[in-house]
């Protein structure tokens, strides 16, 4: 389209000059300098308005330039239309009439003279005979606007405002003479700028009418006032409803011309140039010839007005006239009017064609293209150079390339990118007829790509100009043949022959244009999603860039296509194949190696056509192209497919650890037939699962495999497990990377040559090492032969098809489905594990051993190692030997686990046993755990695989015993101290250094344990211990046994109860603390089993008991007993203690002391009263009254003489009795006494009866 | 003077994967050479004209499935390629393609007026449809690989049909075939 004249396209809009806003220099719109010495000048000597609100309205206009807008009627929010000029004050009209020649002779009668621009002018280039140009609608277009907009400000200074209006009036006036002088019909318009707000006009309204009545302006048409205070949306608003009223001058502007040039055409004769032509031929412009140039005007000035359906009627006529008898047929071909008709041609058709797309008629429109192009083919044939020629296939392209452009400026919402659709419905008028489809109308793309296919043909016609045509002309010989031949061509806004296609040098770059034209067609496809019609145009296009050799910018765009092309998952062979080969191409002069191996890696497979005289092989693929270094390829099938395809298969489903199962791997080359054997270097098959992967590596043989390949080859290479540095993999995905420095690898060796068409089958035999499911999930085969290195992947496919199990020499069988999987069931261990010397039940307190025995039932020798882990709540540390004693191991973890793992054992010979012994460290409490014993064993034949054996026990620990305790009061011998030694008193002042030593009071308990056995078995009891933990409340206390075991212990059977004594001391460290205070006790049994060595550490089993209070605050009465015989009752001496082990014979007298202890800081006084009884006679007070110092204790003693028979309890009856609180104390018995109620009970010991009292004493 | 009226100028057979299952292509114009009838275009330009339709055919499903519009049968015009090949489809329920390209000036008519453009693709259909009546047929048969190429039609007599399909069709002319 930029081919044309600029401009003679365009559609049009009404010119306005805005003057008077802007300061800044602009452009002039006459630049002609002929025209320009000649130019009416307008010119108004106000200065321009500066200030916000006028550059704000000057943007605002700016804004509303309809140059950029699209061509079609949608843009309707505004209702006008402008191509608007801004200027500062003054601007220059083209001349009226144009000058006589210089030359010219005066005649007698003064000439008629006529526009410049007309073909009547002698100055015209369309002098005589033209038609109409591109500079008739520059002229209405840019130079001569159908409005001049004058801005002009009004001042609102009361003292120059007389002054100021006078000269606008003037100036107004000035410029409104100027205008009408020139001869041209613009208009004026003038709008005086205020600043004040709109409601402010009032005082300014009859200065205004005085400047509209002097300047005799309508208010409504031509005169605007426009107050600028006002917010921005409100200035826009009013500046726009200035241009819709200026807008209705501006279409009457074109109408009043529009009207005179048919005035002109109905006068139907034609003019008289100013002077009759003299030079060439005399030929003047034909009447016809005249009612062509005013219709095409009356067209133009009605596009003015934007009256497209008035325009349309105005070109159809003209075209109709073109082509019709007089105009262009009278032309011959050789003149140059003979092309400026042709371009008139194609100009009336554009517009025609953008009339018909601004009403919305695009089927038409697409008729309306096809009638011109038959048309002007139809005229060349009859009237010019014919239609074979590149000149007509120029014309065709651009053409073509017109309609997309025009399409594009369109912007039918139906056809935008985002809608997807191709082609636009037709418009109703012509919807019901039988349209032919491209007369839908379809997207720019479609017409790009036709454009580009002319240029591709005017190529073809270029090729064929014979080479007399093609040589420049010679321009010292100006020989009319010459000259002849040269027109023999067209050559319609296209080059000569010669420079077409020259013989020597660069012509026009016909690849070049149709690649633009295409890559605008790809755009185009691309934006509505048609990527396989993008891909079609890209291929027409990369074979453009073939022929220019732009290689590099065949590699840049067709790489990507070649990726991921849908044509090749598509099963389009033909087209992968003809893209491929392009590509091919380019990247071997390119140097692209990889590319160059990955294509001719593709391209061997025997679905593509074999292209004559090519070399099929891979290992010659580099040759002849340059590399810099040997290039390492990577592909795999999911990206390209090649000629290689892998299967492979278990034999079996399913397969046991330390087992090998057979299997095969079949490699078939569908090659194309003749192409050379294709030698692997590597083939890797990748597991998934518990299986390691499998090396096959290239070793020549002898046997002459290719010398007559066979169809199906079966071989069975060995595989030895080898481990293989991960760093030296190719590829390090291996996740295991970080681990593991090495992974074990299966390599074989064997001849990795595959000839065309054949299938190779290696069968193997895979050990199974672990448990689980493996798969073959991948095939990766390495070619190196020297040039380059290619790695091909291929993933095994899990299909419903059945596996094929090839037997030699060509014998399939089917086997299984889902042949890539195996399930490894785990090696059943032979290995067994017993628990041995387990004993019936554990204590708590002594350590437990655990001895576990391995038996090796294998037929071989194994190597052992034990995981021993326990579970339960608070484990304990363990230790685990093995019976050799060479390691001995500790666990590791605490709370619910702990564990130890890899215990050597050894290796273990067959059908013998190892011991290992788990030592439990003991356990304090009662409780359950599980004992796991893992025992990992390989056989030495079999080092590889991992047997498991597992053996669980469950540990039920209990308490061996449980004990029961009672505490209960003695009197304490010493005498508490006494405020009446003064001694003590001042011990207790002058010793400082002696703050431990305990000062206070003493009180004395017993402690009664009663524990019984309840094991299930005898327990020897070999010592009892009480240990004082702890105390609370300042006080010392201290245990110490009441009696003793016997050497071996106690014997206790289950079930059985025995008790121990032991003795409290409890003082108090202070005197004045008088606070009660207890003591934490802990009571521990050692004990052994009845099968233990007596020499071994006894066990411990410990309770801890609660807290007892050991001293009392409060006042208390102990009783105490002594046995005396009746012969000495005053000596004290022979008093024996009531023991248990007493045994003398029949006491007569008892003694009874009734102490009273006041530990508090009261003077108390105790009534005490004994009751005379039938059971004893006694002496001391019957009733007495008893004071007790603060901290002091008194006792009161009474001797009683039992009557009874020896052997029973007299109950006497004393009560004690606060005086002060009329309380009644209690009676504490201590030993060989016994409470019963609120009395105490003595026991009279009798002959034999001292070891059934000593049983049944019991005290509270 | 002899008007040009609309021929087949190629048929294409296109399966559920988008992979080409048959081609026909008929000779609609004459070789300047040797005065031959040819076809318009080489069978490359018919291979990538089919498989530019695809994209208008994922394009309409996707626009019926956004639009929950029955999707199924003729789809109509799918595009013109220029001022003389348009492209007509329909698509089989089971997804199966039969693209006939059209040349507006195939064929050379003394006199007639041509009567505009009819169906082609219920006779196609009923060829292919007899063809997966053939038991041996299976449309299905090495498509399930995914990767692996999906057969090509190979069945002389659908060839021979499609042939004739092409050859004997004339614009509105349905019921002669």
């Amino acid at each position: 389209m930029d081919d044309y004249p600029a401009g003679s396209l365009d559609h049009n809009a009404p010119l306005l000059v805005v003057s008077g806003l802007g300061t800044g220099a602009t452009k002039p719109l006459l630049a002609d300098p002929d025209l320009k010495e000649q130019g009416i000048l307008i010119r108004s000597e106000l200065p321009p308005i500066d200030g916000r609100e006028a550059k704000a309205i000057l943007h605002y206009i700016q804004e509303a330039d309809a140059t950029s807008w699209p061509w079609n009627p949608t843009e309707t929010t505004k209702k006008y239309r402008f191509k608007i000029k801004t200027i500062g004050r003054e601007f220059l009209l083209p001349p009226r009439r144009a000058r006589l020649p210089d030359d010219y002779e005066v005649p007698l009668s003064p000439p008629v003279l006529h526009s410049p621009f007309s073909p009547l002018s002698p100055g015209s280039t369309l002098y005589p005979d033209g038609l109409i140009d591109a500079r008739w609608l520059a002229k209405h277009q840019e130079l001569i606007p159908s409005i001049c907009l004058c801005f002009y400000s009004l001042t609102t200074d009361p003292s120059l405002a007389t002054l100021h209006d006078n000269r606008l009036k003037t100036d107004i006036n000035a410029v409104k003479h100027a205008l009408s002088q020139s001869g041209h019909k613009c208009r004026l318009a003038v709008v005086i700028l205020s600043d004040q707000a709109p409601g402010a006009m009032e005082p300014f309204q009859e200065r205004l009418e005085n400047i509209r009545r002097s300047t005799g302006l309508d208010p409504k048409t031509s005169l605007f006032v426009l107050p600028t205070k006002r917010s921005e949306a409100e200035l826009e608003m009013a500046a726009d409803s200035v241009l819709s009223s200026v807008f209705t001058q501006a279409t009457e502007y074109y109408r009043d011309l529009g009207r005179r040039t048919r005035k002109k055409r109905g006068r139907g004769v034609a003019p008289q140039p100013t002077i009759p032509p003299t030079s060439g031929t005399s030929h003047t412009l034909s009447l016809q010839g005249w009612n062509v140039r005013y219709d095409f005007k009356a067209a133009v000035f009605a596009e003015f007005r934007q009256d497209m359906e008035a325009a349309l009627r105005s070109y159809e006529q003209a075209y109709e006239s073109l082509f019709g008898t007089d105009v262009l047929e009278m032309v011959p071909s050789w003149s140059p009017r003979f092309n400026d008709g042709r371009l008139l041609a194609d100009v009336i058709a554009v517009r025609i064609l953008r009339c018909l797309f601004w009403t919305g008629q695009s089927t038409a429109a697409v008729r309306r293209w096809q009638a011109h192009r038959y048309k002007l083919s139809d005229f060349l044939d009859q009237r010019g150079r014919g239609t074979q020629n590149y000149g007509w296939q120029a014309w065709e392209s651009r053409w073509a390339e017109v309609m997309a452009r025009l399409v594009e400026k369109a912007e039918f919402p139906e056809l935008e990118p985002s809608s997807l659709n191709l082609f636009r419905a037709p418009e109703k008028a012509l919807a019901a007829e039988r349209l032919q489809p491209w007369e839908m109308l379809h997207h720019p793309g479609y017409w790009y790509r036709i454009a580009a296919r002319h240029t591709l043909d005017r190529r073809k016609l270029a090729y064929s100009i014979p080479e007399d045509a093609r040589k420049p002309p010679d321009p010292t010989v100006a020989s009319k043949m010459v000259v002849n031949t040269y027109n023999s061509y067209d050559t319609y806004m296209c080059p000569e022959p010669y420079e077409e296609y020259p013989l020597d040098g660069q012509g026009t770059d016909h690849a070049q244009k149709a690649i633009t034209h295409l890559n605008l067609a790809i755009g185009e496809f691309q934006r509505r999603k048609q990527k396989r019609l993008a891909m079609e145009v890209a291929l027409e296009s990369s074979i453009e860039l073939e022929r220019i050799k732009a290689w590099k910018q065949l590699l840049e765009f067709l790489t990507p296509v070649w990726r991921v092309m849908s044509f090749r998952s598509e099963n389009w062979w033909n087209l992968t194949e003809a893209l491929s080969w392009i590509l091919r191409k380019a990247a071997a002069h390119a140097g692209q190696a990889d590319l160059v191996i990955a294509i001719d890696w593709e391209l061997m497979n025997s679905r593509y056509n074999r292209r004559p005289q090519w070399q099929y092989d891979i290992n010659r693929s580099l040759e002849g192209v340059e590399v810099e270094e040997t290039p390492e390829v990577s592909l795999n099938d999911d990206a390209i497919t090649s000629f290689l395809k892998s299967s492979f298969i278990f034999k079996h489903g399913e397969g046991r650890a330390g087992q090998t199962c057979p299997a095969q791997l079949a490699i078939t080359s569908k090659a194309i037939s003749g192409s050379a054997p294709v030698v692997l270097d590597e083939i890797h098959v990748e597991f998934e699962g518990s299986l390691r992967a499998l090396h096959l590596e290239h070793e020549s043989s002898s046997k002459q495999l290719s010398s007559e390949p066979r169809a199906m080859v079966v071989t069975s290479p060995s595989l030895t497990e080898t481990k293989l540095d991960v760093a030296t993999l190719p590829d390090d995905d291996s996740e295991e990377a970080p681990s593991a420095p090495h992974i074990m690898v299966l390599k074989g060796h064997d001849d990795l040559t595959i000839a065309a068409g054949q299938t190779r089958v290696f069968e193997v035999d895979v050990p199974l090492r672990e448990a689980g499911e493996g798969k073959a999930t991948s095939v990766r085969v390495k070619l190196a032969p020297g040039a380059f290195t290619l790695n091909y992947t291929m993933k095994l496919r899990e299909d419903n098809s059945t596996g094929l199990w090839y037997v030699a020499p060509a014998k399939r069988r089917v086997t299984r489905t889902n042949p890539l999987s195996i399930k490894v069931l785990p090696r059943p261990p032979k290995m067994e594990v017993k628990f041995v010397n387990v004993l019936k039940q554990y204590y708590a307190g002594e350590p437990i051993h655990i001895e576990v025995q391995l038996i090796n039932e294998e037929d071989v020798d194994a190597n052992t190692k034990l995981d021993v882990h326990l579970y339960g709540q608070d484990v304990p540390h363990f230790k685990a030997h093995a019976e050799d004693g060479s390691e001995d191991k500790s666990s590791a973890g605490e709370g619910e686990e702990a564990k130890l793992d890899g215990l050597t054992i050894g290796k273990i010979e067959a059908s013998k046993s190892a011991k290992a012994t788990v030592v439990i460290d003991p356990i304090n409490r009662p409780t359950a755990y599980d004992l796991t014993i893992k025992a990992w064993y390989t056989l030495v034949t079999d080092p590889g695989t991992h047997i498991v054996q597992i053996v669980a026990f469950q540990l039920n620990i209990v308490n061996p015993f449980e004990a029961s305790y009672d505490l209960v009061p003695r009197l304490h011998s010493e005498p508490w101290p006494s405020v009446f030694y003064y001694e003590a008193v001042r011990e207790l002042d002058d010793s400082d250094g002696s703050f431990s030593r305990p000062r206070g009071l003493a009180q004395k308990w017993c402690l009664v344990t009663r524990f019984g056995s309840f094991a299930t078995e005898d327990l020897r009891v070999v010592d009892l211990n009480l240990q004082v933990k702890g105390t609370q409340g300042g006080v010392v206390c201290s245990a110490s046994k009441n009696q003793t075991l016997p050497d071996d212990g106690i014997l206790m059977a289950p079930k059985t109860m025995e008790e121990a004594r032991f003795d409290l001391v409890a003082q108090k460290l202070s005197l004045d603390d008088r606070n009660p205070s207890t003591a934490d006790l802990e009571f521990m049994i050692r004990w052994r089993r009845t099968s233990a060595d007596p020499a071994s550490t006894p066990n411990a089993t410990t309770f801890l008991l609660d807290p007892f209070y050991v001293t009392v605050a409060e006042p208390r009465v102990l009783a105490s007993v002594y046995y005396s015989v009746a012969s000495s009752p005053s000596s004290p001496k022979s008093t024996t203690p009531a023991t248990p082990s007493f045994s003398s014979a029949s006491p007569q007298i008892i003694i009874l002391d009734i102490t009273i202890e006041n530990p508090s800081s009261h003077f108390l006084t105790f009534g005490l009263t004994m009751e005379p009884s039938d059971e004893f006679a006694f002496s001391g007070a019957k009733t007495t009254s008893l004071n007790v110092l603060p901290v002091a204790r008194r006792t009161v003693t009474y001797r009683l003489m039992p009557v009874v028979e020896g052997g029973s309890w007299i109950k006497p009856q004393i009560v004690v009795r606060d005086k002060y609180f009329q309380k009644v104390l209690k009676i504490i018995p201590t030993e060989g006494m016994k409470r019963e109620g609120d009395n105490i009970m003595i026991w009279v010991p009798g002959q034999d009866a001292d070891d059934e009292k000593g049983e049944e004493t019991s005290e509270e | 003077m002899a008007t040009a009226i609309p021929a087949i100028a190629c048929l294409g057979v296109i399966g559920r994967n988008n992979n080409p299952l048959h081609t026909t292509i008929l000779p609609t114009t004459t070789d300047p050479q040797t005065g031959r009838s040819a076809p318009l275009r080489t069978p490359l330009q018919f291979s990538l004209l089919l498989s530019s339709t695809l994209d208008i055919f994922e394009s309409r499903a996707r626009h019926a499935v956004a639009s929950n519009t029955l999707l199924s049968g003729d789809f109509g015009l799918l595009h013109a390629v220029d001022d003389r090949l348009a492209a007509y489809g329909f698509e089989t329920n089971t997804g199966v393609k039969f693209v006939a390209v059209v040349d507006m000036r195939g064929r050379i008519l003394s006199g007639v007026k041509p009567a505009g453009t009819g169906g082609v693709s219920s006779p196609a259909v009923t060829a292919y449809v007899r063809l997966l009546q053939n038991p041996f047929y299976d449309p299905e048969e090495g498509a399930k690989a995914g990767q692996l190429q999906q057969k090509r039609i190979t069945s002389r007599r659908f060839a021979e049909e499609m042939r004739r399909i092409g050859d004997k069709w004339v614009p509105g002319g349905v019921n002669t075939l």
